[in-house]
């Protein structure tokens, strides 16, 4: 396959990929900021978030090989897990390779998760924010100004889950506004 | 231990739930909730296969096996 | 090395603080883990006093007790009582090792103890297993291997020690052996601690305190986590597990409160489930919601009876059994059931608008 076909595959995948990235964490921030009770479709919504996660490994890790088995960039096997080391655009790539990174330890943690212990992987999986917004960064900046459908997918996840984080924070419900209200009293 | 045709036992860590109401959809009659989200336990004992799945599929890791 | 667990065993001692679990296995898992000990001083319930009684008046053997319990080169002993109480003070000036509770009702529960010994707050945590073999805590934290003992029980562990298992058995029934102290508040002659034993019957016991007055009409037995039986069954009911179980109820931690005949018994049971509502620890949300909707809705039947009210109470009734991670929701419905099956006349009287008595918030009717 010349090397022209190998990095259009490798852009084209990691729209792919940061798309169904955006859409898995607010799928999960859906799952957690969920008013009680509900619908029916608590459990799609958790079902879509993990399978999608896994799903978007095929896409991810089409993205990483053909970016680096192209050869018009210089970008070595180790920069797919440490960051800041590719000799090409080393902090945009590494800013990818952080994500990576991250996501790996996101993965491995919830697929153990019953043999962690919990507020151990709940500290973890607070970080697929961080995650969410190196891989946000890597892909906006890699865009270039003769593709500028890549910047605007890349604005498009932003937003979408820029709304989703201020409905999180700032809708409220009766379930958590009870156990907030009880937790600011005397225990201890 | 109890093998695949009696089934297991399952029960909820109260704490931990905070009514998602995964496990009354992937263990239906065994489970069902409240007026406020919260499962009612119908039946303890459920299908191993049933049981291992709605525990993995808990957002809050609240159900589990006895 | 063991004696003391095969003494218990004998004696058939169990638990004071209400729960009544068999003394001799907690002290033999104890010893075999190394717990540490946490005395369970705090008079939790409503109506309780037995617990002060004893720091006040007979702690050497309570100490003695806890040492036979917590053993080990280094034992670790912490005295559980709320902060600023009688008992805490006492406790402290006798140069024990205080654990302090803040006033909340359920930060006397056995697992709050253990939580808030842990370093963290004084609320339930949900017991897969004993923590007297370890364990951790639901966000998967380890708790060391503790174990929680009433004041009285280990008062009795001592008693044990010193005067055998015999002397133990010569009080009380085959069943339910032993002394028991017992709280006797509220609308009597001489409230007071009092020692007595199962099988007396009530009214036996509450004529240590002066007996039950002609004019009481009514009497609580185990605070909010009991049941309320009339004046004419307290009189005709003896105290066992089995005269309780008639009643809805059990031995419990010893109180006995007769309430007073001028206050409408209906409103007063309104503010012990409105009380029991706002102590909910906020965890399980069959008890955070669920205790506040029971309270409402006993109000609302209280006040105007119907049979929709009524079967909507049963629904939430049922719906608040072994539903949360303690006992809370469990103790509260139960006093809710036996009060609304005992004040059949005083909820008639509502309905027709005749209760005549003044209450906090008795509104009569127009």
């Amino acid at each position: 396959m010349s090397g022209q076909a190998l990095w259009f595959i490798s852009r084209a995948t990691g729209v792919v990929s940061i798309v169904l990235l955006t859409l898995v964490v607010c799928l999960g921030m859906v799952t957690a900021g969920r008013r009680r009770p509900h619908g029916e479709s608590a459990t799609v919504v958790m079902g879509l978030h993990r399978w999608l996660s896994l799903g978007m490994l095929v896409f991810l890790g089409t993205h990483i090989v053909t970016a680096i088995a192209d050869g018009y960039v210089s970008i070595g096997w180790l920069s797919v897990l440490v960051p800041f080391t590719s000799g090409y655009e080393t902090l945009l790539v590494g800013l990818g390779t952080l994500g990576v990174d991250l996501l790996v330890v996101l993965l491995v943690t919830s697929y153990l998760r019953h043999r962690i212990p919990e507020h151990r992987w709940r500290l973890i999986h607070w970080l697929s924010y961080a995650m969410w917004l190196v891989a946000l960064g890597h892909g906006f900046f890699m865009g270039t100004s003769d593709q500028p459908v890549l910047r605007v997918v890349s604005i498009a996840c932003a937003v979408v889950g820029g709304l989703m984080v201020s409905w999180r924070v700032i809708a409220s419900h009766s379930d958590g506004e009870r156990r907030r209200e009880i937790d600011a009293q005397e225990w201890t | 231990m109890p093998d695949s045709s009696e089934g297991v036992r399952i029960a909820v860590d109260r704490v931990l739930c905070t009514g998602h109401g995964v496990c009354a959809q992937t263990l239906p009659g065994a489970i069902v909730l409240d007026e406020w989200g919260y499962p009612v336990i119908r039946s303890e004992v459920v299908d191993p296969e049933a049981a291992t799945l709605a525990v993995k599929l808990c957002p809050a890791r609240a159900l589990y096996r006895r | 090395m063991n004696g003391i667990v095969e003494l218990l065993e004998a004696a058939g001692l169990t638990g004071r603080g209400g729960a009544a679990f068999s003394t001799a296995i907690k002290v033999k898992a104890a010893h075999e883990n190394g717990a540490e000990l946490i005395v369970n001083a705090c008079d939790g319930e409503i109506g309780a006093a037995k617990d002060a009684w004893i720091v006040e008046h007979r702690l050497p053997e309570l100490i003695e007790g806890a040492s036979l319990v917590a053993r080990g080169r280094r034992p670790k002993v912490r005295y559980a009582a709320h902060r600023g109480s009688r008992t805490a003070a006492l406790l402290h000036s006798a140069g024990l090792h205080v654990l302090e509770a803040p006033h909340r009702y359920v930060s006397s529960e056995e697992t709050s103890l253990i939580q808030l010994a842990h370093g963290g707050p004084a609320k339930p945590m949900t017991k897969r297993a004993p923590f007297v073999f370890g364990g951790r805590d639901s966000q998967g934290h380890r708790v060391r291997p503790t174990v929680v003992l009433n004041a009285e029980t280990l008062l009795r562990v001592s008693q044990i020690n010193r005067h055998g298992a015999t002397w133990f058995r010569s009080f009380g029934t085959e069943l339910e052996p032993g002394p028991r102290l017992v709280a006797i508040s509220g609308h009597i002659a001489r409230p007071g601690v009092h020692e007595v034993a199962a099988g007396m019957s009530i009214a036996d016991i509450l004529a240590l305190a002066g007996g039950l007055p002609e004019d009481a009409r009514h009497v609580g037995v185990g605070g909010l986590g009991g049941v309320l039986l009339t004046a004419q069954d307290a009189r005709t009911t003896i105290w066992t597990g089995g005269g309780m179980k008639r009643h809805g109820g059990s031995l419990g931690p010893g109180i006995f409160t007769v309430w007073d005949p001028s206050e409408c018994p209906v409103e007063t049971a309104i503010q012990l489930l409105s009380y029991g509502a706002g102590e909910s620890a906020g965890q399980c949300g069959p008890c955070m919601f669920g205790l506040p909707a029971l309270a409402g809705d006993w109000a609302a039947y209280g006040r105007t009876p119907s049979t929709d009210r009524y079967q909507r109470l049963q629904l939430r009734l049922d719906l608040l059994q072994r539903r949360g991670a303690c006992a809370h929701p469990d103790g509260v419905s139960r006093f809710a059931r036996s009060a609304l099956a005992t004040l059949r006349p005083e909820f008639a009287a509502h309905a027709n608008h005749s209760c005549q008595k003044g209450g906090l918030r008795h509104a009569r009717l127009v």
